[in-house]
């Protein structure tokens, strides 16, 4: 089974004084786990996203779309990346959840793909 | 037992045996619902209900599965069947899959009031309408959240693997608090007025996680809990409906097999020399059981014992039982003193606050308070057995 991995993060960490310093840890992190993901043979994929403020939206109403400035949802964590991975389970997936790296505050959703055959 | 009786108690073995064969649990209810359906209607019951049970229920199911012959592919997945023969003449023995239905009802995956309801439904076979009125929402309501945490459980691939033992912590904790949930809400706000199917069924629940798990200690003090509590369960209303309080009750209408089996939980419990907050609180109800020996009450170990769990799970609630044991040790003021400590609206405007308020203000001679208090506490909205109690109390006051 598939699942998508999203990750949600608060940007802010990585800015100011410690930014750049947290980020490069934060890279090592996801480095680790790609490279325990591409060891386990199974498939994925992933990919980091430029930050919220470079995302530009279109807002629908009513089937109705107009282009705003910035990311879909106005909160604090932003959709920072993803993974999509091949898991038996639910828990094998939050097991690969759990080892992506977020050092403030954030969220990482686990949500199965829908499958092609269906 | 009726043969209604023994099917209800043969359900979770047969269900879990399903379900994990199946790896559904909608297929697994509904094929167990007709074969109790075909066993009611046998002339003679089968001599071995359970296996008999299963088998048509197998069968039943996999008809089921022919039906929907879009899914053939699930027939494939589950394993041959050894005897499509005689089911009556031959039963077949049921792995015990009760602790990976578990598991599956309780994952964290699912919300807690959800996992709740969803075990009461699937492993206890406990009517919607009753998990309902549990959890105070419509039938309607619930039907959905059950029917949704079921789609959930198969489209987010939530495993029908017994989760392996180093995964357990989260896994463990998630158990524990759907009983506690289940615990509280059919004894602790049932204020007296208990549904007595959903309290027996939710004892029965946690006497068999402890059978199914003796060797966590939480688990076995959290069924010591659930059966010290079902043991008042005749004696918290008296003859006109109102809730008698502990300290009040009658101690000979207690069910003193159920307070053993308490005792014996706790007591394996105690061996592993881990504590943890169900054992503790199993141990406070277990001192309270005493009375019912040599009718006595020691609030020095009471009091104790809520010391020890403020610092395992502080919380407002457990000051405010603390507060009511000191009284007994260190006299009224003493309780009443600990009580006003316990700072923050939501307490204040708590029911429990102002009828633990109202005890001591009256033992203290200050009655108008006591009386306002009382009044406060009527105001909170209070279930029928604990308003009757609520109205006499405050009678009695004003009476004097």
């Amino acid at each position: 089974m598939q699942y998508m991995l999203l990750i949600n993060e608060d940007e802010s960490i990585y800015e100011g004084e410690d930014g750049a310093k947290v980020m490069e840890a934060t890279l090592a992190g996801h480095m680790k786990l790609i490279e325990e993901l591409s060891q386990s043979g199974r498939e994925w994929s992933g990919n980091r996203l430029k930050p919220g403020a470079t995302a530009t939206t279109i807002r629908y109403t009513a089937g109705e779309g107009t282009l705003h400035d910035g990311p879909y949802a106005e909160t604090h964590e932003e959709l920072g990346g993803y993974y999509i991975v091949d898991a038996d389970d639910l828990d094998s997936a939050i097991e690969w959840a759990r080892k992506i790296p977020v050092p403030g505050n954030g969220a990482v959703e686990v949500r199965p793909v829908w499958p092609e055959e269906e | 037992m009726t043969l209604g009786e023994q099917i209800a108690a043969a359900r979770p073995r047969v269900i879990a045996a399903l379900a994990v064969q199946f790896r559904d649990l909608d297929l697994a209810e509904d094929a167990f619902a007709e074969s109790a359906t075909k066993a009611l209607q046998l002339p003679d019951p089968p001599d071995r209900l359970a296996g008999w049970l299963f088998v048509a229920a197998k069968r039943k199911a996999l008809d089921m599965i022919r039906k929907r012959e879009a899914e053939g592919r699930a027939i494939a997945d589950a394993k041959p069947l050894s005897d499509m023969a005689d089911i009556i003449q031959l039963p077949e023995p049921i792995e015990d899959e009760r602790l990976r239905l578990i598991f599956i009802c309780c994952h964290p995956a699912l919300a807690l009031e959800v996992r709740t309801a969803l075990a009461l439904k699937v492993i206890c076979g406990l009517p919607v309408e009753v998990i309902a009125r549990l959890f105070v929402t419509s039938q309607a309501t619930m039907f959905q959240r059950i029917t949704r945490a079921k789609r959930k459980v198969q489209e987010a691939g939530i495993s029908f693997e017994l989760p392996p033992r180093k995964a357990w912590g989260e896994r463990l904790d998630a158990v524990l608090l759907t009983l506690e949930l289940a615990y509280t809400a059919a004894y602790q706000d049932a204020a007296g007025e208990l549904d007595a199917e959903l309290s027996e069924e939710v004892a029965r629940l946690a006497a068999m996680v402890a059978e199914l798990l003796p060797d966590e200690p939480e688990v076995l003090g959290l069924a010591a809990l659930v059966w010290l509590a079902s043991s008042r369960e005749k004696a918290r209303i008296d003859s006109r409906g109102a809730m008698v309080p502990l300290s009040r009750q009658d101690c000979a209408l207690w069910n003193y097999a159920a307070i053993d089996r308490a005792r014996q939980w706790l007591d394996r419990a105690h061996n592993f020399g881990r504590t943890g907050p169900y054992q503790v609180m199993a141990a406070i109800q277990l001192t309270h059981a005493r009375r019912g020996f040599d009718g006595t009450t020691d609030w020095q170990a009471i009091v104790k014992l809520y010391d020890a769990l403020a610092i395992m799970r502080p919380g407002a609630m457990v000051s405010l039982n603390r507060s009511l044991a000191l009284a007994k040790v260190e006299g009224v003021q003493a309780g009443l003193d600990a009580l006003q400590s316990i700072s923050g609206d939501r307490v204040e405007n708590s029911r429990p606050f102002q009828v633990a308020r109202a005890e001591f203000l009256t033992e203290l001679g200050r009655l108008d308070e006591a009386k306002g208090a009382l009044a406060k506490a009527l105001s909170l909205d209070p279930p029928r057995a604990e308003r009757l109690f609520l109205e006499s109390k405050l009678a009695g006051l004003t009476a004097l």
